[in-house]
This record gives structure tokens, C-alpha cells and sequence, in this order.
């Protein structure tokens, strides 16, 4: 048996994650979901399918909702990447996880963290509540469990309560 | 006067557990990402599993060269079925009857392998990515075998025959029989036969299985991990299977991000991954990808039905005759004849019936093996009924509420025996109460049946095709034999309920709570639960078949009620006082002279025992479930077709049912939307495929479809019944996957329904797909220019 790296390619990378910069020698061939997960042990991201069809490893890499589990670790080189960790309120949870527990939006739980991922992005964006950007968002997410509807109530009132809240405040204020 | 009452007793009279839509407490930890499935938990050098499945759906195995691979980095072992040790290494199924041929399926391939995905080599390295490299080496010499694929050849004499020592490939079969068996049309009566066809499915839990092994007290005991419905299960499978002695086995199930019966089974990496461990004496771990999923988690659903109905001029069914196959693959897995066993079971629902007469039979071919999936066998025979009543109405010309309202089964008729049944531990088929006409009458009328025709009319001038669809089923529920818990009052005055039944996303943590609180008049914070840990409940019999809160919350409250008899009967010790002096009152002991509240009664007993520091306090509680409990349910779906592009939609979607007393509205509504999206998509979206080669197409969830967030019925009406089962201590029956079975008939009724004026047929599962509808769209009408038939209005 040879040593485990003896034939890997290893380069460097360099990336903010969750707002702290890092520098780490990966594997050439490291899957970013597999870096997040394994090598940094940010888990809240999830591998359900491993070809980018259903969500569940949906991170925010430079402000774009993406699949961790096809790109590759040194893709993000340079990159600011927010996980789920970055967005936990430091303890209990933030207001978008609250509607989600209020309307039973989550049952197995393992979905969860990639569709709160793209609402913390829609939230972001103010994305109109009504519009029919909500569906086309949400398409890019699986759930086995709940049958969406309690997602789909978690969603509106999250981006309904943002409405309100950036129209209350002063002009020029939000950009 | 509330304001002279200690905080317990206002709290206790300010709140109520039962029936109220408690938040989830497990949902805090699982929406930080912090969720404790099997792949988050901590793997400190740990070693890595790929196995090397089978590429040939069959084949005799002549060589496995892995010289080669284990020249490649990082590679540990490679193992084959020899190397593993195993005292036994046939895997568990318990819904085998005398007469069954034993195909239960062994921990890996020897000389034989019978479908694509089975496991054949086990390579273990020190990381995936280097174990998978070295999989792709190891080389296999097949000698091919003609494949066996549908069931209904596999059936023929003189085809090719699985295992060539049984003489045939039909391994199981079963009949079911009530009233007039032998039964013949009268003049006048109208026979319907049709063949129902059901495609092959699989649960696709988010989570995809696996297993983490390793070795404790120097090699002295064996823990394994898997996100199994069946913890105490797999640890007794495993002390067999390893050779070991029970107590040297601890089995925990982590949190299960999804099961839906896909992991309601005992399957070969849960022998294998912990044997690698024993024999290389360190810890390993196996994380199933997605594309072994679809090839060997269990698949589901695959059969074939013929029916005959004799139907009176009125409407009366008279009589139903069934002969059904079940394909279920390879081999057996935990309970591969439930399926076809559920449908002589439950096809007749809520419906009379009374004569009846049904075979049923088991055919292996060379596919994964079959086990149940949410609603086990009961949504194809809600279908098989339903498409019958509807064909019947259409038929006689009877509207198609009536023709059901005149087979249905009366209040006063309950309970029913229905039979002898080979159906689960049932033993016969026993209604419990219920209401069903009741319930079809809810529905009928949140559904807007009656003003259905003006919406039919109005679609059409839109250019659109609407349907709908009606169903009921009654569904076998809180299964046997038993359940039991433990639980404890903490020394610092909490409660601690262990639990057999896994937490699966139904909520157990939640309800099993508010079932404990309520029994003992205490807040849910005053209550943690652990659940899956052999160690601390070794005996216990799973979480399926719509048992959890039913059965698994009825054994923890009924020991809570243990407690209080064990808490009171120390006091009376103590206290030499008569225990009819003390009462349970309101979270906590009411003696002649005071109150002493929960929290304090470990310290209070330490006190009068004057030992140093309070003890816990234990009770334990066994429930023996003599019989099942039947919830029903009856769903109506309305269904538009867009014939310019087969694209569906779900306007609406009413469901009137009962399971019993309600724990938590919240999580039984979340429940049945969640099981009727299951339905919804078997029946118009999700299909497995295997080609003509025995090769399965269905690799990724690309192949797979689901369905998604825009396939959710737009308005959803909900409609709870509560009628108590005196089955169950408390009144529960089971609702874990009524949504579903009622789902796959609603639909499929309503599809065809809207294709009323087409010359379709729609006899089975489909899937109809936007495809289909557009082959069936393409066809000439069946009458042009008029309907087929006119409900009365």
C-alpha cells in the first residue's frame, strides 16, 4: 500500500467562508461540498443526490445561491462563501428558521438547510412575495417529506415580512 | 381563585397536550444545520467502504481478481463474501407463511449474482475518493445468464428460473376468502374484469442510507451505526449474523433524514460494514451514494392484478375475484409479501363486498429486491377498488358518490371481520369504529362535488380539461405485537422517556412528549426523550406500519402512568402511610397534609430514605396490541389537463378522514399533505426503469422525478374526524400513510375523468406522465360529440 496522498495533486486555495479568510492545500479533485463538510466540518450542508438536481447542498458563493456538491473546492478560489453557520443567529433562530418551525416547513429536517440557503438569498433580494420568481426559486429544491405547501407558507411570509420592513425603512437606506 | 394556586396547578389548568399543534421541539437543532444524521457525525480515522456491485442483472460469478486494486493508494482490504466471517449470513424477512420458498437474500454475492447493484466486493481505504479509485479495478468474470424481468413471464413453465432448485419461480402465494367464494353472475348483473398494472417505485428518503462500525472496550463490544427505522431489529440480525452474544452488540440509529418503509429493512451493508470493522479491527464507514440507491434500496409496488367484479343493476358489488403477482426482485427482503398480501387485505375498504375470492403470489425476477413503501400494498388496492366502482358507475349510470354511498359499509355494521388474512400480524381482518359514510359526505362537500359539472364546463371553454377523482380506503394501522418504554424521573426532578420509535421527520420527539406531559400534568420541558439507542431500549419492534405515536406514544404514556404508580407506592413506603392517601394530581403527589410537586419528589424521597443524593426513579411498560386499528379516509382530487402540452394541475385537493384522537393537528396535517405529494407524484411523475436487458436506467435523481414545489394542489381542504379506537388505550390509530395510499386512486380517477371523452384506459399506476397524456390526447374520441356518461345533478 502507498500513502494515501502520494498521487494526489495538491494546490492552494484561498476563500472567505462565513467571513473569515482561509488558505488550505486540497486535493485537486475535492468536491466543495466534501471541503465544507469534511475538511472544514461545516455539516449543515447535505449530499443528497450528487448532481446538483435536488438542493440539499445549496451554499451562497459571491451572493449566488449554488451547488456545492458539483463544483469543485478550487472553483471557489477567491471566492466569499456563506454557509447555513453563517446565517445561525448565535443561538436559538434567526427569523427565517422561526416561520419555517411556525408552519411545520420541515420534517426529516435533511432538505432544510439548502432551501434556507435560496430563501436567505430571496430575502436578500427582496423578492417580491407574489411574483412568479418565488416558483422559480423554489424549483431548485426537493423535499420528500412535507408536500411544500408549509414551505411554500414559510417562504411568502418571509419575503412578505422583508417587504415590510424595507419599505419602512428611510430612502435611501437600501440601495 | 386561580391567583391562590402554586404555578404547577395554574400551569396544569391553563394547558392542555393533546390536540393542540405543538411546534416542533426537534426543529431548532435540524433548522441550524445541526441535524445528527449519520454522515455529520464526528469519523476521526476512520476508514472508508466502496462496495463493488454487480453490473450484470444475472450472472454466474467465475473470478474476482483484486490484485490489481489493492496495488492502488490508500487501499486497507478488499473483501468477498468469504472473507467476512459470518456465523449466518442470510438476511432477515418476516412475512414468510408455511409454504413459502426461502429466497432470503445473503450479506454478499458468492457464486451467483441475481440483479444490478447487488453486492459483490467490499474495498475499504482510507477515503472515499481512494476507495471508490480502487472499486473501479477490482475485475469480476461473469458467465451471463438470460435476465428475468417481468414477472408475468417469469410465471410461464420452462421460462429461465432464478434459483433452478425450487422448479419455479413463484415462491409465495396466499389466499384470501369471505363469504361465497365460489360466487357466479346473476342475470342482470354486470362483470367488469380489467388487468391492473403498477409500476415500480422507490422512497427516495433525502437521506440515503449507510453505516458506521466500530469496535469498543478493546474489540469487547461492537457499535454500529445506521439510520434505520428498525434499530433493535438490526441489533438482533447482527449478534447472529456476527456470531456475538446480544449484549456485546449496541445498535444506535442517528437521526433519519427520511424513511418512507425504505428503511424499514434489514439490509446487507448493515452485516457487512460491521463485520469489515470486527475483521480489521478499526472503525469503517459506508455512506451510500445516490445512483446505489435507486439500484439497491428497497424498491417497491411492482405487480399485476386481475380483477372481476360482479356489480347488481343498482350498483351493489357483489362480489370481487383477484389474482395477483407481485415482482419483488431478487430475493426476499424484510417484508417483500406485505405488498401483494395488503392488496387481498384491503381492496374491498369501506366497501360491503361481501363475497370474495383472492390469490395472491409472489414472482422473483432479476431486479433489487421489493419491501414496502409508505402505504405498504393498500394504494394499489385502494385503486384497484376505485377505478372498479368508477367503471361501474360509468357503466350503470350512476353518479359516482352514489354508487359508493350504496356499497359502503354502515356505523352499525362496525366492527366487521372481514376474514382471515396472511396480511401482517392482523390474523383476520377486524374493523374497529368508525363512520364511513360520514366521512365520504365531508368530503363531498369540501370538495364542491355537486357544483363539479359548472367547473368541468367552464374549463372546457378555457380549453382545458378537468377531472375528478374520488377515493377511500381503510387502512390496516398500529400494528402488533408489542412496544415497550422506559422511563425515568431524573434525580434533579425531569422526566426521561427512551423510546423504541425513531424519529423519521414525523415528529416522534414532539408527540411522545405532549402524550407524557399530558398524562402527568407537566410541561414538555420538563421532558427529554432518547430514542434509538439499543443500550437503553433493547427490545422494541420499530417504527412503521403507522404505529408511532398510536403504539409507540400509547407504551410511553401507559408507563408514565407506571411511574406515578411506582412514585406513590415509595412515598406510601416511606411516608408509612396508607396509598390511598396519596393521590397524582396536577404534576405531582397530593398527601393528606400537602403537596409535593415532581420536581422535588427524588430529593424528598432521599430525605425520608436519608441517603446522600436523590436517586432516579424507573418504570418500565410493555403494550401488547391484540388487534390493529383501521383509520380511513376519503379523498377527492381535482385534476386540469392542459391538452396543449399534457401539462396537470391540482386546483384542488379535499381530504375528510380519521385516525383516532388527534395528539398534534399540526404534524397530522403535515403528514397527510406530505403522504397525498407522495401520491401525487407516483402516480403522475416517479418510475423506476429497468430495460429488456435487466440493466436499471433509473441512476440519479435526474432519471427519477419527483415531485416538486409546483406540484402541490393549489387549495388543499382538510377535514378531520376524531372517532377514539377502543383498541388503544388512548384512542390513537395511525396516519403516517393515508395520504398516499388515498392519493394514488384520487388521481388516478381523476385523470381519467378528465380524459372521459378519450379512448383511454387507465388501469393502474401509469405513471401518467405529460407523455402519456399526449399519446392519449392523440387518440380518436371514444364517442365523438358526446360524454360517456351523465352524473345526475
Amino acid at each position: 500500500m502507498k500513502g494515501p496522498d502520494a498521487d494526489e495533486a495538491q494546490t492552494a486555495l484561498s476563500v472567505v467562508v462565513n467571513g473569515k479568510q482561509l488558505h488550505a492545500s486540497v486535493p485537486d479533485r475535492l468536491l466543495l461540498s466534501d471541503f465544507l463538510r469534511d475538511h472544514l466540518g461545516l455539516t449543515a450542508l447535505k449530499v443528497a443526490c450528487g448532481e446538483g438536481a435536488c438542493g440539499a447542498c445549496t451554499i451562497v458563493i459571491d451572493g449566488e445561491p449554488a451547488r456545492s456538491c458539483t463544483l469543485l473546492a478550487l472553483q471557489t478560489e477567491g471566492s466569499q462563501i456563506v454557509t447555513l453557520e453563517g446565517i445561525n443567529a448565535p443561538q436559538g433562530l434567526n427569523h427565517v428558521q422561526q416561520l419555517f418551525q411556525q408552519h411545520h416547513a420541515l420534517q426529516c429536517g435533511y432538505c432544510t438547510p439548502g432551501w434556507l440557503m435560496t430563501v436567505y438569498t430571496m430575502v436578500e433580494r427582496s423578492i417580491d412575495p407574489n411574483s412568479a420568481e418565488v416558483g422559480q426559486y423554489l424549483s431548485g429544491h426537493l423535499c420528500r417529506c412535507t408536500g411544500y405547501r408549509n414551505i411554500w407558507t414559510a417562504v411568502r411570509r418571509a419575503l412578505e415580512t422583508t417587504l415590510k420592513t424595507t419599505k419602512d425603512q428611510p430612502t435611501g437606506e437600501k440601495e | 381563585m386561580t391567583e391562590d394556586l402554586p404555578p404547577y396547578l395554574r400551569r396544569k389548568r391553563s394547558r392542555r397536550y393533546v390536540g393542540e399543534g405543538v411546534l416542533r421541539a426537534e426543529d431548532e437543532c435540524l433548522l441550524r444545520g445541526g441535524g445528527g444524521f449519520l454522515g455529520d457525525l464526528p469519523a476521526p480515522d476512520t476508514a472508508e467502504i466502496c462496495i463493488v456491485r454487480s453490473l450484470e442483472p444475472h450472472a454466474v460469478v467465475r473470478a474476482i481478481r483484486t490484485s490489481r486494486a489493492l496495488e492502488n493508494p490508500g487501499v486497507l482490504a478488499i473483501l468477498t463474501a468469504d472473507d467476512l466471517d459470518l456465523a449466518e449470513d442470510v438476511l432477515p424477512c418476516v412475512d414468510m407463511i408455511p409454504g413459502t420458498l426461502d429466497v432470503r437474500q445473503h450479506v454478499m454475492a458468492r457464486d451467483r449474482v441475481r440483479y444490478v447493484g447487488q453486492a459483490v466486493a467490499v474495498v475499504v481505504a482510507v477515503d472515499r475518493y481512494l476507495a471508490e479509485d480502487a472499486a473501479a479495478l477490482v475485475e469480476i468474470d461473469y458467465e451471463k445468464l438470460p435476465p428475468v424481468i417481468d414477472h408475468m413471464a417469469a410465471i410461464d413453465p420452462g421460462g429461465t428460473l432464478l434459483y433452478p432448485e425450487l422448479g419455479t419461480n413463484v415462491v409465495f402465494q396466499s389466499t384470501q376468502q369471505d363469504g361465497n367464494a365460489g360466487f357466479a353472475p346473476g342475470d342482470g348483473d354486470l362483470v367488469i374484469r380489467r388487468r391492473f398494472e403498477f409500476h415500480r417505485q422507490t422512497g427516495v428518503p433525502m437521506e440515503t442510507r449507510g453505516v458506521m462500525a466500530r469496535h469498543v472496550n478493546g474489540g469487547a463490544r461492537l457499535h454500529v451505526m445506521s439510520p434505520t427505522q428498525l434499530p433493535q431489529v438490526l441489533r438482533r440480525v447482527l449478534a447472529s449474523a456476527l456470531g456475538m452474544s446480544l449484549d456485546r452488540v449496541r445498535v444506535t440509529a442517528p437521526r433519519i433524514g427520511g424513511g418512507f418503509g425504505c428503511k424499514e429493512m434489514v439490509y446487507p451493508e448493515e452485516i457487512l460494514v460491521p463485520a469489515v470493522a470486527r475483521k480489521l479491527q478499526r472503525t469503517v464507514r459506508w455512506i451510500e451514494d445516490r445512483r446505489e440507491h435507486f439500484a439497491c434500496s428497497a424498491q417497491a409496488r411492482e405487480e399485476t392484478v386481475d380483477a372481476e367484479a360482479v356489480v347488481a343493476s343498482d350498483g351493489t358489488f357483489l362480489g370481487l375475484r383477484l389474482t395477483g403477482w407481485a415482482n419483488i426482485g431478487a430475493a426476499f427482503g424484510y417484508v417483500p409479501n406485505t405488498p401483494i398480501t395488503a392488496m387481498a387485505a384491503m381492496v374491498r375498504g369501506p366497501y360491503r363486498v361481501p363475497n370474495f375470492d383472492a390469490r395472491m403470489f409472489s414472482v422473483v425476477t432479476n431486479k433489487a429486491p421489493l419491501n414496502v413503501l409508505r402505504g405498504a400494498g393498500a394504494p394499489q388496492a385502494a385503486l384497484v377498488m376505485e377505478r372498479l366502482l368508477d367503471e361501474a358507475a360509468q357503466r350503470l349510470a350512476i353518479d359516482r358518490a352514489e354508487i359508493r354511498r350504496r356499497n359502503l359499509i354502515q356505523p352499525n355494521e362496525l366492527p366487521l371481520d372481514r376474514g382471515r388474512t396472511d396480511f401482517a400480524d392482523a390474523g383476520r381482518i377486524v374493523y374497529d369504529e368508525g363512520d364511513y359514510p360520514r366521512c365520504l359526505e365531508a368530503a363531498l362537500i369540501r370538495a364542491e362535488y355537486e357544483q363539479f359539472e359548472s367547473e368541468r364546463r367552464e374549463a372546457a371553454e378555457r380549453g382545458k380539461l378537468r377531472g375528478l377523482g374520488i377515493s377511500m380506503y381503510v387502512e390496516i394501522t398500529a400494528v402488533g405485537p408489542f412496544e415497550t418504554a422506559r422511563i425515568t424521573l431524573q434525580p434533579d426532578g425531569t422526566i426521561l422517556l427512551y423510546s423504541s420509535i425513531m424519529p423519521i421527520g414525523q415528529g416522534s420527539e414532539t408527540t411522545q412528549r405532549q402524550l407524557v406531559a399530558e398524562e402527568l400534568g407537566i410541561t414538555m420541558e420538563e421532558i427529554a426523550i432518547r430514542q434509538g439507542d439499543t443500550d437503553e431500549v433493547p427490545d422494541g419492534v420499530g417504527t412503521f406500519a403507522s404505529r408511532g405515536a398510536a403504539v409507540g406514544g400509547g407504551v410511553g404514556r401507559m408507563a408514565a402512568r407506571q411511574l406515578v404508580e411506582t412514585i406513590l407506592n415509595d412515598l406510601a413506603a416511606e411516608l408509612a402511610c396508607d396509598r390511598a392517601a396519596l393521590a397524582w394530581e396536577a404534576g405531582g403527589v397530593t398527601l393528606p397534609d400537602g403537596f409535593i410537586p415532581m420536581a422535588e419528589i427524588p430529593f424528598r424521597l432521599a430525605t425520608l430514605r436519608q441517603t446522600a443524593q436523590p436517586e432516579k426513579i424507573e418504570a418500565r411498560y410493555r403494550l401488547e396490541v391484540l388487534r390493529p386499528s383501521y383509520s380511513y379516509a376519503a379523498h377527492i382530487a381535482v385534476l386540469e389537463i392542459d391538452p396543449e402540452t399534457g401539462r396537470m394541475e391540482i386546483p384542488r385537493y379535499t381530504v375528510a378522514h380519521d385516525c383516532g384522537k388527534i395528539v398534534n393537528p399540526l404534524l397530522v396535517e403535515g403528514q397527510i399533505v406530505g403522504g397525498v405529494v407522495q401520491g401525487i407524484g407516483a402516480v403522475l411523475r416517479e418510475r423506476l426503469v429497468y430495460n429488456a436487458g435487466g440493466d436499471l436506467q433509473t441512476r440519479a435523481m435526474m432519471d427519477y422525478v419527483l415531485p416538486g414545489a409546483s406540484d402541490v394542489p393549489a387549495d388543499f381542504r382538510l377535514w378531520h374526524m376524531e372517532t377514539p379506537t377502543s383498541l388503544n388505550p388512548f384512542g390513537m390509530r395511525g396516519v403516517g400513510e393515508g395520504g398516499t395510499i388515498g392519493a394514488h386512486a384520487a388521481i388516478a380517477n381523476a385523470v381519467a375523468d378528465a380524459l372521459r371523452d378519450y379512448d383511454v384506459t387507465v388501469d393502474g399506476s401509469g405513471p401518467f406522465t405529460p407523455t402519456w397524456i399526449m399519446e392519449a390526447l392523440n387518440r380518436p374520441l371514444r364517442f365523438p360529440g358526446e360524454t360517456t356518461y351523465k352524473p345526475t345533478e
